[in-house]
């Protein structure tokens, strides 16, 4: 499999798109990376707004749905922000990240992330009355997860 | 100018700062510090900034995010000085030679007077206790203000890398 992965990792390094990232200006580049902090950050943001409501640690005079609704949305647009613009780094130097042991780590911490936000999460975030302690635990699990990924896609520059 | 550099210089080359360049764990760990940790300080500043314009969390007072918020916000930013402070220590002359770096500086200065300025005057101006869902026009400004200086804090953060020198 990872032949195979690899094998199309060399296809999509070939395309037009690929091409056009990698030869624009540096600071097309420069850009993109700034909306993917940006788009992070307020994923960020909003995913600690959320866990600490969660966590019973702040806006506890108001239940966790009406707290949680807008952080919500902000942060699936900030997670729609750092993919985008993360799929365009991508592109400008496929192999470069692939070979990239901590751009691995990263892919995977994604999508562990992706999946407790998708299942766990969003049962607990729309539960009047979920159980405190499933609650803490979930956004516990998230931070961590979602802070992983920050952390292993910094490292990306210094693997 | 030149003295300023002069001391960047002697604190880049002093025995910390070399640690701290050396190291193949200390300058990503304190880098990666003071990237993540932004979204506690500058991250909840932002939200505190929608509420204050309106735009999110309308059924909850103004005072009540304020104060609540802050707490993990202040210690955000406590970090983000001092990983920061670290990551400096080990590139002063390197980063100061970018006009980015200048900029980041005054604006870091202007957000945190206009933090002050909101504490300090704004909000006990305004009748923040009344009815959370209309707020008055210094409230949003404030919030809006506070919101585009941080943004720009970061771009230049961001961009410090890619612009190394004036002109260049």
């Amino acid at each position: 499999m990872g032949v195979a992965l690899r094998d199309i990792v060399v296809r999509i390094q070939h395309t037009a798109l690929s091409h056009a990232v990698s030869e624009s200006n540096h600071l097309v580049i420069a850009g993109l990376q700034v909306l993917h902090v940006f788009g992070f950050l307020l994923l960020l943001a909003s995913l600690t707004l959320m866990s600490l409501r969660l966590l019973g640690l702040v806006l506890t005079e108001h239940t966790v749905p009406r707290v949680v609704r807008e952080p919500a949305r902000l942060m699936r647009a900030g997670l729609t922000l750092a993919v985008t613009s993360g799929v365009l780094i991508f592109l400008s130097g496929p192999e470069h990240y692939y070979d990239n042991g901590a751009f691995d780590v990263k892919m995977l911490l994604l999508l562990a992330a992706l999946t407790v936000q998708a299942t766990l999460y969003r049962r607990v975030a729309a539960a009047e009355h979920a159980s405190p302690i499933l609650a803490r635990a979930t956004a516990t699990v998230s931070l961590l997860l979602w802070f992983g990924v920050g952390i292993a896609g910094r490292a990306i520059g210094f693997v | 100018m030149s003295v300023l550099t002069e001391l960047a210089e002697r604190l880049q080359d002093s025995q910390i700062g070399d640690a701290i360049a050396e190291s193949r764990y200390l300058f990503p760990i304190f880098e990666g510090t003071h990237l993540l940790s932004l979204s506690f300080s500058v991250g909840l500043i932002i939200l505190t900034d929608l509420r204050l314009m309106g735009l999110i969390l309308r059924h909850v007072p103004v005072t009540e995010v304020l104060r609540q918020l802050r707490p993990y916000a202040l210690g955000g930013f406590v970090v983000v000085f001092l990983s920061g402070g670290l990551v400096f220590w080990s590139e002063a002359a390197t980063v100061m030679a970018s006009p980015l770096w200048t900029i980041k500086m005054v604006l870091v200065a202007l957000g945190g007077l206009n933090a002050l300025y909101f504490e300090l005057v704004i909000a006990k101006r305004a009748d923040l206790d009344g009815n959370p869902e209309v707020l008055p026009r210094s409230v949003k400004c404030a919030g809006l203000a506070s919101m585009s200086i941080w943004m720009l804090v970061i771009i230049c953060g961001r961009l410090l890398a890619y612009i190394p020198r004036w002109g260049g």
